[in-house]
């Protein structure tokens, strides 16, 4: 389909900076080469909940080597966050988690930072520590932070603590819809904190230049972010403030930026690299950032549905407790939208839910893929399964009954234009075999469906250089690790502009150069900069084709670039070479350099008019349950996507499987084990584990097309809505093999046994 | 400074100084240069720093530099012929099996030291040889891919 629409779109490039990356070219953060660089490092809390006495200096800033001992007295008096402004550079009068950072040391070694770390003196005086966000939430629970308000939307009359965000939903009259129902099913789910564990740690350098500027560099996924908060953390202006994109081993939102990964690593290395007025480079260990960076949250999800005999949902009603950890983080944005995916993405006319962020002494909720939607969605596909069940339904048939459709609303999206999740539905179910497969003794199949609807967010530009031998240098404000940056933002200038990928450069961020941009997150890559790069090659191929139309005696509209010649359509014959007008352009405009912003308030505006079109999805699974060890094994796996129109094929699925992925492991096995004084049990990878080749399944990943989206050529975001639906699909599953409903994950071993021997089986 | 020590990476003698204390992979990092191998769990649990020591895969975070004395290793950058990538390393590039790439080095050492054991290895010898590797980018399927791609064309 593509291919005849497209000389580009559509085709497998291989991945831009895909030759050094195989052959262990350095091009990582931590590969860095940084001349002179000190040393950095940060001393952490060792209790989950104090408050800060004292802290003594002095015998660390006395060791031979030691260039820098900071603490947040050495920092501007000002805080940061997100919704929340509750944080410091430093942990000023209390610490809150452990792992929260207390003071940070540059010295000419490692060695000697890891001694001068253990001679700083902090006086802690103990509190008590509450690790559970029910119990955070009680009057009885200690205050984490004492001048934080409740939230102002907060309803009337609810008394709680801590609470650091809410989210409500209320469409139609839930108490009245419940009562007409003939079915309610009324039940609570719970799940864990992961962590993202991208596999390069993080790292922060930070150079101080002649000129009073500061250069950073860092493998963060949100260069501009980090420039704001280096900047207002050291008291610099921002002009004042370069920061550097790396090339970034992993991040899946764990790496968002310092706010909201709540490192504060950039800050913390500036500050040091400031008052050592040397370069600085800080390597986090792989321990160290278990315990203190940020986390995709566990929460606890009541969830009750009224349904019709026919299956015919009627009402919803629940409660979300979000945890959000020692501060704020991204904690409201991900359990508000956590909130709003319980009360799902079918048809259903009355829905009321509270969703409560709560600050607990534990690590700090980040933007980690799909903020909230694989815990909504553990909650609210297994419930729908259970109500499937109850009404004697096939959970198929079931879900089909309430699909929406062209023209309704669900919650987050007033209107749609068109619905993909009953194709996605139908496709898997003939994908896994429902039906058809003969199942052994405790095999079974599941399903579960996800939606990632696209949210609100910053619009971002883009910059088409020409270069006078018809190549194409771009700047972008997202960074390469793996996504739309190597793929498919190089595929539309090369497909606007008639040239090979082969002469596009894309360049990684500068926040000198770039333009600026939220960062990589939010599966918005395409939406934002693709939309953006397309207009700025329009923009660029425009501008040639003005400067061509005179030697070539045509209008500008009657031509066109084909492999890298300018040419009068219907009469290739009658041509330049994109070079040579290029080359001239340097005594008629300058350089031929095409701008393009994505208007994302534009976008929105516009997609409340026509109704929006959202990726849907359904995921399927066939396991194996062992009912002595409790062990489940995947058999076979299938994610079927609508992601709108597919750019790069390969990139996609490999952003389907390895978002399906990473959720298969918080299905199976991950979580971060906290002991109840606020201790993670399990910060190395011995203990964390994590699913390895022999775990998986060979993913199945399939697209639907003919649901265009708002990104460029109809793309829809493809990054996190993979990890939506594995963990109820697991669940889901367990359930067809065993009869047994597991409510909380880890569908590890021992909870699956312990499920099982408590349904006597 | 501690001990001097004498090894081969990639066919390149080096004579270099080390703490006894030193880990294998900050060694050749740190000290060698050799930066394809890569950084992670410090454990031995994650394969990112994988080489191959006289024939035989080793994570090269959990074996000290000193333990390298007289030792013939194979890093990443040590696979490719010149310019011509080894069938591993296209196959990677072409199947979609390298998204952020950090894993890629090791997975390719590990898969180099199997295909160095055997020509013709089952895909349970497959598993096996790169069960010690973790990545968080793909899922596995685009990597199993490039397996059997790069077996194809080793056939």
């Amino acid at each position: 389909m593509a291919k005849a629409e497209y000389t580009v779109l559509g085709t497998d490039m291989p991945r831009k900076g895909g030759v050094e990356r195989v052959v262990g070219k350095g091009v990582y953060g931590i590969d860095l080469n940084l001349p002179d660089a000190l040393s950095g490092g940060v001393l952490r809390s060792e209790h989950a909940h104090a408050k800060i006495v004292g802290i003594d200096t002095s015998e660390a800033k006395a060791i031979p080597g030691v260039r820098a001992v900071v603490t947040a007295a050495d920092a501007p008096d000002v805080r940061y966050g997100r919704s929340y402004i509750d944080r410091y550079i430093l942990a000023k009068d209390k610490v809150r988690y452990m792992g929260d950072p207390v003071a940070a040391v540059a010295a000419d070694s490692q060695a000697l930072v890891k001694e001068a770390l253990k001679k700083i003196k902090v006086t802690y005086e103990p509190l008590p520590v509450v690790v559970d966000p029910e119990e955070t939430m009680l009057e009885s629970a200690p205050t984490l932070h004492e001048d934080m308000p409740l939230p102002k939307n907060l309803p009337e009359g609810v008394q709680v603590k801590n609470v650091c965000g809410y989210t409500g939903v209320n469409i139609g009259d839930a108490e009245a819809g419940m009562a007409e129902a003939d079915v309610v099913v009324d039940e609570v789910y719970e799940t864990k904190m992961i962590h993202p564990q991208y596999l390069e740690p993080r790292i922060a350098a930070a150079r101080p230049e002649e000129d009073g500027r500061i250069t950073v560099w860092a493998n963060a996924q949100a260069p501009f972010p980090v420039r704001t908060e280096v900047a207002s953390l050291t008291g610099l202006p921002l002009n004042s403030v370069r920061v550097i994109s790396t090339g970034i081993g992993g991040g899946f939102g764990g790496k968002g930026s310092g706010v909201t990964s709540s490192a504060g690593l950039e800050p913390i290395c500036a500050l040091l690299a400031l008052t050592a007025k040397q370069p600085v480079m800080i390597v986090m260990d792989k321990a160290e950032e278990t315990i203190s960076t940020t986390i995709r949250s566990g929460c606890k999800i009541w969830i009750k549905t009224g349904a019709k005999k026919d299956g015919t949902l009627v009402a919803r009603q629940g409660k979300v407790v979000y945890d959000a950890g020692g501060y704020s983080g991204f904690g409201n944005q991900a359990g508000g939208r956590c909130t709003q995916m319980v009360g799902g993405w079918y048809r259903l006319p009355n829905i009321h839910m509270d969703g409560f962020t709560v600050y607990t002494n534990k690590q700090v909720c980040g933007p980690v893929r799909g903020p909230g939607g694989p815990q909504a969605t553990f909650a609210m596909e297994s419930h729908m399964d259970s109500i499937a069940a109850e009404l004697g339904m096939d959970p198929i048939e079931f879900r089909l009954k309430n699909v929406p459709e062209k023209g309704d609303s669900i919650v987050g999206v007033p209107k749609l234009r068109d619905s993909s999740l009953a194709e996605t539905l139908n496709l898997a179910k003939e994908k896994i075999g429902w039906g058809k497969i003969q199942l052994e003794k405790n095999q079974g199949i599941g399903f579960a469906t996800g939606a990632w609807i696209e949210g609100s967010g910053p619009g971002g530009g883009a910059v088409v250089k020409m270069n006078e031998d018809g190549s194409a240098t771009v700047h972008i404000g997202k960074v390469d690790y793996g996504t739309a940056a190597p793929f498919g933002i190089p595929m539309i200038v090369a497909e606007v502009l008639g040239i090979p990928t082969d002469d596009v450069t894309v360049l990684n961020v500068d926040t000198d150069a770039s333009p600026w941009d939220a960062g990589t997150v939010g599966s918005r890559s395409m939406l934002v900069s693709g939309n953006a790069v397309k207009l700025a090659a329009e923009d660029a191929r425009d501008q040639i084709l003005r400067m061509a139309a005179g030697q070539l005696e045509a209008s500008p509209e009657d031509l066109e670039i084909v492999d890298r010649q300018i040419q009068v359509k219907g009469a290739p014959s009658r041509s330049v070479s994109l070079a040579s007008v290029c080359n001239a352009g340097h005594n008629e405009i300058g350089d031929v350099i095409g701008r393009g912003y994505f208007d994302s308030k534009a976008s929105q505006a516009h997609e409340r008019e026509t109704g929006s079109s959202q990726p849907f999805t359904t995921h399927a699974a066939m396991v194996e349950v062992d009912t002595d060890t409790g062990n489940v094994k995947v058999l076979k796996y299938v994610a079927v996507h609508d992601v709108g129109f597919v750019v790069h094929p390969k990139a996609v699925e490999g952003q389907i499987e390895g978002a399906a992925a990473m959720s298969l492991g918080q299905a199976l096995c991950e979580q971060v084990v906290h002991d109840s004084d606020g201790r993670t049990l399990n910060p190395t990878f011995v203990d964390y584990l994590m699913p390895t080749i022999n775990m998986l399944p060979r993913i199945e990943a399939v697209t639907v097309s003919g649901y265009p989206g708002a990104g460029p050529y109809g793309t829809k975001g493809a990054g996190e809505i993979g990890s939506v639906p594995p963990m109820a699909c697991i669940a889901n599953a367990i359930y067809n093999a065993t009869g047994v409903r597991v409510r909380r994950l880890p569908l590890s071993p021992e909870n699956v046994l312990r499920a099982l021997r408590e349904a006597g089986k | 400074m501690g001990l001097e020590i004498k090894l081969t990476v990639n066919g390149n003698t080096h004579t270099a100084e080390l703490e006894p204390s030193t880990a294998l992979v900050d060694f050749l990092r740190d000290t060698l240069g050799y930066k394809g191998v890569k950084l992670c769990c410090n454990t031995g649990e994650c394969g990112a720093c994988t080489i191959i020591m006289d024939g035989k895969p080793v994570n090269s975070c959990v074996v000290l530099g000193a333990d390298a004395a007289g030792a013939d290793l194979v890093t990443v950058e040590g696979i490719a012929d010149g310019d011509e990538l080894h069938p591993v390393q296209q196959a990677f590039i072409d199947t979609g099996a390298v998204q952020c790439g950090y894993c890629t080095p090791g997975f390719i050492v590990s898969l180099k030291a199997l295909l160095d054991r055997t020509k013709s290895p089952t895909a349970e010898d497959v598993e096996e040889a790169i069960s010690g590797n973790i990545c968080r980018c793909t899922g596995y399927t685009k990597i199993f891919d490039a397996v059997e791609l790069a077996a194809k064309r080793m056939a």
